[in-house]
């Protein structure tokens, strides 16, 4: 089948945007179908047939995503009222807008440094709990052998002051 | 100073304050009201401690005001009634009035914004039901904000816009929370503007005085 000229195609606009936790990695199909979701929840189905979103990838932390020119407001406004993809809590914060897929692609976060989701145990109160310690002293706790429980976000700063108020308990960081 | 008139950090939530400074740095936030919380600075985001009394009773509110009101504080009051609001907006010592959405249509009326107006008391647009919240609940909450838009065209009262995170998951960027407001017809330069209006209740322009 022959092409359509370039000025008879359709326009369309990318949306790089970032995913909070990054780990573990979102199913795009799953995600395709919470962006479709929260979009036809907030537009309605006509304009969702306009707005035409579609998840191009997704990685570690990013998603791309695709609509028709003219409608990247309103697929960021319902990227904003995302919160969930299945069972599992997640926000997108779109970060760029562009026209073609080559210049998100270069602003893409770069490969994550050694340190950013390093897993570690640690021992507070008497029970273990499971931390993921990323870059810029973010740490997310999340008991460890319960399941569907919301993870506690804490700081680096936060583990030290606990540490110094509770001299009876112990903070034990062992890389697994 | 793009704030987030509301955050409720741990116990209420389940992140600690620096946590949620950390993610509103990242967002672009330069400060943040936490219920509960100390005042200070931390990653460059400046934490306004905030006072959430939610009461029934006027007296109640006055006697909270006096009790755990402090310098520096911002002092959020829960919506009820019209009478109790019209009494809250002529109250000394509150700042902001929350939770118009879940008030009856005629609990804000074109006197209670007047008197918001000439009192200087903002009120809050929370955004936490937009963004959880579907179907006929959004729907009602969109309602209840066009008319409130419609009421502020012509009394020109402050605004703040609140995400009423409990959790990092539930912060939002000031560009989103601008976007969010474009659904129910409030201008993305009014969205600025109620997004650096907590600062602003903190610092009253006061009248002239003679000091000597």
């Amino acid at each position: 089948m022959k092409a359509r000229p370039p000025t008879l195609r359709e326009k369309k606009r990318y949306i790089l945007a970032s995913i909070w936790p990054p780990e573990p990695e979102p199913d795009p199909k799953e995600l395709y179908g919470a962006v479709l979701e929260a979009v036809t929840c907030l537009f309605g189905d006509a304009a969702t047939a306009r707005i035409r979103p579609v998840v191009i990838s997704c990685g570690t932390g990013y998603v791309l995503l695709r609509c028709s020119r003219g409608c990247e407001k309103q697929l960021r406004i319902a990227l904003a009222t995302l919160t969930s993809v299945g069972e599992r809590r997640i926000v997108l914060h779109p970060k760029a807008t562009s026209g073609t897929l080559l210049a998100l692609r270069r602003k893409l976060p770069p490969t994550l440094p050694a340190r950013e989701g390093e897993e570690l145990v640690v021992q507070y109160g008497g029970k273990e709990w499971s931390a993921r310690r990323y870059q810029g002293q973010k740490i997310d706790l999340l008991e460890k052998g319960i399941k569907g429980q919301a993870p506690v976000y804490i700081t680096q700063d936060d583990i030290e002051e606990l540490a110094c108020s509770h001299r009876h308990t112990r903070w034990d960081t062992t890389g697994q | 100073m793009e704030t987030d008139a509301c955050v409720h950090p741990w116990p209420a939530g389940n992140a600690s304050v620096p946590r949620m400074a950390l993610e509103a740095a990242a967002l672009g936030l330069r400060a943040l009201v936490a219920r509960d919380a100390m005042p200070g600075e931390y990653a460059g985001v400046r934490i306004i401690p905030a006072l959430i009394i939610s009461e029934p009773d006027i007296r109640k509110v006055s006697g909270q005001i006096r009790k755990r009101g402090t310098v520096g504080t911002l002092v959020l009051v829960d919506a009820g009634e019209n009478g109790f609001n019209r009494s809250l907006l002529a109250m000394k010592g509150v700042h902001i009035v929350r939770n118009i959405c879940r008030t009856h249509r005629n609990a804000f009326d074109h006197v209670a914004a007047r008197l918001a107006e000439a009192s200087g008391v903002a009120i809050d647009i929370d955004l936490y039901p937009l963004v959880h919240a579907r179907g006929s609940a959004r729907q009602r909450v969109l309602h209840r904000y066009i008319d409130l838009i419609r009421l502020r065209s012509r009394y020109h009262f402050p605004l703040t816009l609140s995400t009423n995170a409990c959790s990092v998951l539930d912060m939002r960027s000031p560009g989103e929370m601008q976007l969010l407001c474009t659904l129910f017809s409030l201008p993305e330069e009014d969205a600025a503007l109620a997004l650096s209006t907590p600062e602003a209740l903190l610092q009253p322009v006061e009248p002239v005085r003679v000091v000597r």
